[in-house]
């Protein structure tokens, strides 16, 4: 502890003896740590705004499914409408919202063009609550009912189809009793989304999609909303429980695009920060091997009036570790300040097209993450300390009478 | 003076000193077979030509190098084997160290320089501190305790390592050539500074030179030649 107290202090005033390369050293650190804090700030939020644009269309945070749907999605592979079981974990406080929906795969047909669809009833009152697509309607209007027997149609397929608001479509399905039954529907509302989903999805009444094929109650799916990423495992495990015939996922499961992109950008910023830390501990051991370098007649100085060589590399690593600290230190508070900055949101409405591809929002609310500001410093400031022992080791080498044969 | 004559006791011991730089062809032989003993009191300077082995023999006793051959004991203890921190504590415990570079750290002041062996040596800070300033009084510099080497002449900061070497009340100082960057005047003063520290106090000093000036208050003057110590006598 004596021999810290008389180190410390030296080493401190031995980081200003060269102040400029110091200041060098902590920019390449700072700038280092502040744009890894930025970019996983950044990342998250894309990827968090991807994530709820995306979930909020259809998908929501987990689905319930009769076993073998998703597999092959048919009228054969339905379920019943929730048992007071299921109705029960549904209605937990965890689940904000939940729908229940029937999905089908259908054909859908107008004067000019037939193509592959898939046709979902829905009850609008729990769909306005769950999903987006009432709010991205661009032409009519949405379902005001079960037996609304109206169809919201996407923009890219209205062109498709060369059909418009008002218009008729005819949809084919696959019915209960194996016929292919077909129906005209009119087109009471266009939404606007991604190009792909446009063209997939058809929206009518559930009741009336169950009548034209010839059903019951049953449905194919039941959406549900779970606010807090943490409490989905939680819920999955209830909704399991509740409901042991079903088959429960989670969005990352359903979506595997979806599962593999939340978990690219998390290697993204990962990637980032090992480059980073690759140039942080080049900037590092070039300093250091520098610092040691030019005072090696001083390190003999030191061994001669008694200095072990234990003392010299603790000298030496406490001055990376105090060099590194600060840097670390200011890369934080620069970090922070960035992601405080840009708080109200950054708006990227100019790139609206591009990240159309990137199912992103427009505005990305950049938040700070605690944990991010202890692994990215910690881990950048061990390895710092770690890359600055090999110089620290050979100052401790260093013979007296070799190192005072140096010139001052 | 505390000598009592015959019962001089020997401070350090060097027997059959050898010292080989390099091998087979390239070879030097820096110090042939050395014996020599300096005396507790002693006031003693070692000259010769340059490459006669001076600041070899000097690293040797100083515990800053070994031998390649024969045995150097340091108030009565043997440096063979010892270990490298072993080395450091009896460097710290009984030589202190005046070098021809006036050897300061930049970045601690005169009073930090001294105590900086005190410290090592885990003196408390109070008497560290009285001991530093009492130091830096003894070598004329008092009231410039917190001046940094930078903001000393080089004859002040060859004090205040003078200084050093002597806080920790070491058995011998040894000096490298402590005069050669120094005029005249401040030679003048600082021979006779540790002329009358040895005098006053008893320390033993054994002094690398080539300075007629030094060689002048020397008690004791040994002789080098080609590593080897062709005369030694006392005055």
């Amino acid at each position: 502890m004596e021999s810290l107290k008389l180190l410390a202090p030296l080493a401190w005033r031995n980081l200003w003896r060269n102040p400029r390369r110091t200041v060098i050293t902590l920019f390449v650190v700072s700038v280092g740590l502040w744009s890894i804090l930025a970019m996983a700030s950044f990342i998250t939020a894309w990827g968090q705004s991807s994530r709820d644009a995306t979930l909020r269309l259809l998908f929501a945070q987990g689905q319930i499914h009769a076993e073998g749907y998703l597999d092959n999605p048919n009228i054969n592979r339905l379920m019943d409408p929730p048992d007071t079981a299921l109705l029960a974990a549904l209605n937990a406080p965890e689940i904000s919202n939940w729908a229940a929906r029937l999905e089908l795969p259908a054909v859908v047909r107008s004067e000019y063009k037939t193509l592959p669809v898939t046709v979902v009833g829905v009850l609008p009152e729990a769909e306005i609550r769950i999903s987006s697509i009432p709010q991205k309607l661009v032409e009519g209007r949405y379902l005001s009912g079960p037996e609304d027997d109206g169809a919201i149609i996407g923009l890219n397929l209205a062109k498709r189809l060369k059909t418009a608001l008002g218009r008729r479509v005819i949809l084919m399905i696959t019915a209960q009793d194996g016929w292919l039954e077909e129906r005209s529907f009119d087109v009471v509302g266009i939404y606007d989304a991604d190009t792909a989903f446009e063209d997939t999805y058809i929206f009518t009444g559930r009741a009336a999609m169950q009548t034209m094929v010839g059903l019951g109650d049953e449905i194919s799916q039941i959406a549900f909303e779970v606010p807090e990423d943490e409490a989905l495992e939680g819920v999955i495990a209830s909704l399991r429980a509740a409901a042991p015939a079903h088959d429960v996922r989670q969005w990352r499961k359903l979506s595997l695009i979806m599962g593999a992109m939340d978990a690219s950008m998390a290697a993204t910023v990962y990637v980032w920060m090992s480059v980073m830390m690759v140039m942080i501990s080049i900037g590092v051991i070039n300093t250091q091997l520098m610092a040691v370098f030019e005072r090696i007649h001083e390190f003999g100085l030191l061994r001669a009036l008694g200095l072990k060589p234990a003392h010299v590399l603790v000298l030496v690593t406490l001055e990376s570790m105090l060099l590194i600290g600060l840097g670390v230190l200011i890369g934080m508070l620069a970090g922070a300040a960035t992601v405080w900055g840009l708080a109200g949101g950054i708006d990227l409405s100019a790139f609206s097209q591009a990240l159309e591809a990137f199912k992103s929002g427009e505005v990305l609310y950049l938040e700070i993450r605690p944990m991010d500001y202890v692994i990215f410093p910690l881990a950048i400031w061990l390895l710092g300390v770690w890359v600055a022992l090999w110089p620290a080791w050979r100052a401790a080498k260093i013979s007296p009478v070799e190192a005072m044969r140096h010139a001052t | 003076m505390q000598h009592k004559g015959n019962e001089m006791k020997a401070i350090v011991s060097c027997k059959g000193i050898t010292k080989v730089f390099g091998k087979g062809e390239l070879a030097v032989h820096a110090l042939r077979g050395i014996d020599l003993d300096i005396m507790e009191g002693d006031f003693a300077t070692l000259a010769g030509p340059s490459g006669s082995g001076k600041t070899t023999l000097l690293n040797m006793i100083g515990a800053l190098d070994h031998p390649t051959e024969g045995e150097v004991s340091v108030d009565g203890q043997s440096l063979s084997g010892m270990s490298k921190s072993a080395l450091s504590d009896l460097r710290l415990e009984k030589v202190g160290f005046i070098f021809q570079a006036y050897n300061l750290v930049p970045v601690l002041s005169a009073r930090e320089n001294v105590e900086f062996v005190l410290r090592l040596a885990k003196v408390p800070a109070a008497e560290r501190r009285s001991r530093a300033d009492a130091a830096l009084a003894e070598v004329g510099l008092k009231g410039m305790e917190n001046r940094r080497p930078s903001a000393l002449s080089g004859g002040q900061q060859q004090r205040v390592a003078i200084a050093r070497a002597l806080v920790g009340r070491p058995r011998i100082v040894l000096a490298d050539e402590p005069t050669a960057n120094l005029d005249s005047k401040t030679t003048a003063e600082l021979v006779a500074l540790m002329y009358r520290l040895n005098q006053e106090s008893g320390i033993t000093f054994l002094m690398g030179t080539h300075d007629p000036r030094v060689m002048a208050h020397s008690k004791r003057h040994i002789e080098m030649e080609d590593g080897k110590i062709i005369s030694d006598t006392r005055s």
